[in-house]
């Protein structure tokens, strides 16, 4: 019993801090630019075949670099991927709520149908490096540990770059108040662009790791997205912090369904959490009131 | 009894006080004006009067009824309308269709309820709108517009009214003709509160003026016992003509 | 950071330039094809004016007013629907590598009229409120498993007559749990709980054994083996009816009154109408709506399972079929189903084997249209053709 409650606690705080990198990014983007990005998930999607096409042998045979370049990959290619989404699509909606909402999902299962064409729709296996060890009467995979330290790192260069950098603090400027930022000669479309990059660079990270633990599958954006969405509403949207703090309220939630009850029943009561977040508290942990936008 | 009745009125948000503690009454058929200067709180006032906003504390009370709590679409039932700041119409209805959202019926159970041509003809009529009811919001000057807000809010066949800067963005003729058209309100019998910038326009429409301040009220009484109240004119130094 | 500047550089005057080009295009070759068009349907204009004018006067308050091509637009859609029996077994089509070939699409119309009835039912929520829902499969998926648990569970001989209606109903209880605590919250934060709620049902239905779990439960075809041209019938009449219904339900002031609520809530307050009232019995219609076309599906089918029925990718390709035809027209949702599963199962057939790739392909053009022509295909089309010939009679 001892050894299932750690085993919980210890797999919860890991897989929580991947779920923290991808909320943040999803909030960012809610956050600053105001967009709701449905292919956010999709976004995670791509980096993780990413990495599986550059690394796997079973992918693309004549592609087997090493982790490093392909976790290197996964990162730059879906920050371009993230920039391009803005340029190529959101940039002409987002005037609009419904279209942005509308085109990004639509863009979201494109890519399913595009992935499940080319790889087929079954899972297959990625991983960045094998073996395990034991924590406190727990398994614990290498990499889940290293997933934990690279999405730390990852808060902590975020954290420090928004609000001790001139280049960062010009973005949380424009989340609060876009025209003010305007007028004190913020560069919007530069804030923009590097909001979506950022966004997609811990986008690709996140999906990597998700992608060890559950491989790759072309529905594989729909749970992350769920846990993102969910993560910005109990947190608070545009909060880094309630980010964080929603990631790890759904991942030891997700993992203590799963000891006790089952994998089968992993999602729900995240789900039921989310309901009543929306119904009692809908402002989240950290936001601002909304309830009279 | 007074039709509007306001009662210790505060709402903070968060830290910010941004009305204090207020109270001011509505006489039936009477123009009530209420000035101050920018973020004094008006546009707030009327907000938790139409139930925008929560109170944080206070009562409202209309016509005897308790009126603080009560969802914004059963205080327009109850005879209360106002007509914001911001016009906000709907572009892709006509005038008419405008208007016409504003007659129809609360109710599932009417599909064809509601004002007919003529009907909204002549709420349009009311402010010099008949001539263009076809036409959709976003092909009209500013003026009409404003109008239009008032045209809706006339719609829900109100016994008081609300009309917070009702003479924004006009100039001095468009002014003139829109007071005409509130004084005809009046002599048909409609109670209204008339929140603006505008002192001339204003001073010479309305019966009685509260004065609020930082949330607060500053004073009370008829424009002329305003207009030589020195702590009004302390409060506007930054020189709005009284 | 200047390599980004580059890039941004060489992106706008690549968009720019684009847009330069797309304008040469429609000055050059679009406009001339367009009067060509006006000058050839302006006679079929004059000619059902008459009749026109008749339907403004006695069905114009009910099913909204119309120039006289537009009149003609509707009545061949209906006959070419009513006799898609006839024409439908056998349409001359070419493919690739084979040449011209005969195909009986009796059974893609068929199944066209059950998304056709997913597609309105959608929209006369998600398009006219603008509360977008995106777990509309829950409804249609709820009244679909109701039926085949109650034929594997209780009798597998019960009739339609019993098994509809309780299915139906299933649907709209469904459709009630989730708006009454759910409307009363923004826009995105309603989908995101409808996006929870399919992803809930969908976990619940691999769960839960009495579910079936992943492989479903079998049904017996609910309405008696039929041939192609009865089915085709037996699916086209229900659709036909909802489709004037929701039409009707649209012009009068339920859809006012929902369009009011998607351009300007506050709005609909300050008119004294309560606006929750009104999203969540429009989220009613479409759960009845939503019911009775899951049940039509179960008609059509032999098996009830979690990837036809509730699955994600089937809300979202109900959006994309009413997003084809023109968000808020329940005729357009109508023609943009026909639109996208013909081209889906027909059409792009002939050219791509693979379903995921024609999937891929529809789906990227639905995203071209909601961002060059957002209002939806129909809807443009039933303008232009009221723009041939003038005045309205």
């Amino acid at each position: 019993m001892i050894g299932a409650i750690a085993t919980a606690i210890i797999q919860a705080t890991l897989v929580s801090a991947v779920y923290a990198l991808i909320a943040i990014g999803f909030t960012m983007i809610f956050g600053v630019a105001g967009v709701l990005n449905l292919a956010h998930g999709a976004l995670l999607m791509a980096g993780a075949y990413v990495y599986g096409i550059v690394v796997m042998r079973n992918i693309v045979p004549s592609m087997t670099y090493h982790p490093a370049v392909g976790v290197i990959a996964g990162i730059v290619v879906v920050a371009i991927l993230s920039l391009l989404l803005y340029e190529l699509l959101v940039r002409w909606v987002e005037d609009n709520v419904v279209i942005t909402f509308l085109s990004t999902v639509i863009l979201a299962v494109a890519s399913t149908e595009f992935l499940v064409w080319i790889f087929g729709g079954q899972n297959i296996r990625i991983s960045l490096i094998e073996g395990q060890f034991a924590l406190a009467n727990a398994r614990v995979a290498y990499y889940e540990a290293i997933g934990f330290a690279v999405s730390w790192i990852a808060i902590a260069l975020l954290w420090f770059y928004v609000t001790q950098t001139d280049d960062g603090r010009s973005i949380l400027a424009t989340s609060m108040s876009e025209r003010g930022a305007q007028l004190t000669g913020v560069n919007i479309r530069m804030v923009r662009a590097k909001t979506w990059i950022i966004a997609g660079a811990l986008a690709g990270l996140g999906g990597m790791f998700l992608g060890f633990d559950s491989g790759l599958s072309p529905l594989m954006w729909l749970n992350p997205l769920a846990v993102a969405f969910i993560a910005v509403v109990v947190g608070g949207i545009g909060s880094i912090k309630g980010s964080v703090a929603g990631a790890y309220l759904i991942g030891f939630i997700e993992q203590i369904t799963v000891e006790l009850i089952g994998n089968g029943f992993r999602g729900m009561p995240t789900l039921i959490l989310l309901v009543g977040f929306l119904l009692f508290m809908p402002q989240g942990l950290f936001g601002r009131e909304f309830a009279h936008e | 009894m007074s039709l509007l009745e306001v009662e210790n009125l505060t709402k903070k948000f968060g830290g910010l006080t941004a009305v204090d503690n207020l109270s001011f009454g509505v006489e039936e058929g009477e123009i009530l004006g209420v000035i101050g200067p920018n973020g004094a709180g008006k546009s707030t006032v009327f907000n938790c009067v139409m139930s925008r906003y929560d109170v944080t504390s206070g009562t409202i009370t209309f016509n005897g009824d308790d009126i603080t709590d009560t969802s914004t679409h059963k205080i327009v039932n109850k005879g209360l309308s106002r007509v914001s700041q911001e016009s906000d119409p709907i572009d892709i209805f006509p005038v008419a269709g405008n208007i016409r959202l504003f007659t129809l019926p609360n109710s599932l159970l009417s599909l064809y309820g509601g004002a007919d041509m003529e009907e909204i003809a002549s709420y349009a009529a009311r402010v010099d709108l008949q001539d263009k009811l076809e036409e959709t919001p976003d092909e009209l000057p500013h003026a009409d517009v404003r109008r239009l807000e008032i045209a809706k809010a006339l719609a829900t066949e109100p016994e008081l009214m609300l009309l917070d800067e009702p003479f924004a963005g006009m100039n001095q003729q468009e002014i003139r003709k829109l007071s005409e058209q509130i004084e005809s309100l009046r002599e048909e019998g409609m109670t209204m509160i008339v929140v603006d910038h505008n002192m001339s326009g204003l001073m010479q429409l309305v019966d009685r003026v509260v004065v609020i301040h930082n949330g607060a009220k500053l004073a009370e009484g008829t424009p002329d016992e305003i207009a030589e109240n020195e702590d009004v004119q302390d409060a506007y130094l930054s020189g709005e003509e009284i | 950071m200047s390599s980004l500047t580059l890039i941004f550089t060489v992106l706008a005057a690549a968009s720019s330039r684009a847009s330069e080009v797309f304008g040469t295009i429609r000055r050059t070759i679009l406009t001339p094809i367009g009067r060509v068009f006006d000058f050839l349907l302006a006679p079929v204009d004059r000619a059902f004016r008459p009749l026109a004018k008749v339907f403004n006067r006695t069905l114009g308050k009910f099913l909204g007013t119309v120039t006289g091509l537009q009149l003609a637009f509707v009545l061949t859609t209906f006959l070419l629907l009513l006799t898609g029996g006839i024409w439908g077994a056998s349409i001359i089509a070419f493919e690739p590598g084979e040449g011209l070939i005969a195909l009986d699409i009796r059974r893609p119309l068929a199944y066209a009229c059950i998304w056709a009835v997913f597609a309105m039912g959608w929209d006369i929520q998600s398009g006219y409120t603008g509360y977008i829902s995106f777990g509309h499969s829950v409804l249609s998926g709820g009244a679909a498993y109701t039926t085949a648990v109650l034929l594997n569970e209780v009798s597998s001989t019960l009739p339609l007559y019993v098994t509809a209606p309780i299915s139906v109903f299933a649907a709209v209880v469904i459709g009630l749990l989730i708006a009454l605590p759910s409307l009363r919250l923004q826009g995105p934060y309603f989908s995101l709980i409808t996006f929870a709620a399919v992803l809930l049902f969908f976990q619940a239905t691999r769960a839960f054994d009495i579910l079936g779990g992943s492989a479903g439960l079998r049904i017996t075809r609910v309405i008696p083996a039929a041939d192609s041209f009865t089915r085709y019938y037996l699916l086209l009449i229900p659709m036909l009816l909802i489709a004037v219904a929701l039409t009707v339900l649209s012009r009068s002031n339920y859809g006012l009154i929902f369009t009011a609520i998607r351009e300007n809530e506050d709005a609909v307050s300050a008119a004294g109408i309560n606006p929750t009232k009104f999203k969540i019995w429009s989220f009613l219609i479409s759960s009845i709506v939503m019911g009775i076309g899951g049940v039509m599906l179960t008609a059509a089918v032999s098996n009830v399972d979690p990837t036809q029925f509730v699955q994600v990718d089937r809300s979202i390709e109900m959006i994309a079929m009413a997003v084809v035809g023109g968000i808020a027209t329940v005729l357009g949702a109508m023609g943009g189903a026909f639109v996208f599963f013909l081209l889906k199962e027909v059409v792009l057939n002939l050219f791509i084997d693979e379903a995921a790739l024609r999937l891929f392909v529809l789906f990227l053009l639905v995203v071209l249209i909601l961002v060059f022509a957002r209002d939806g295909l129909f809807r443009k089309l039933w303008h232009r053709l009221g723009q041939i010939g003038g005045e309205e009679p």
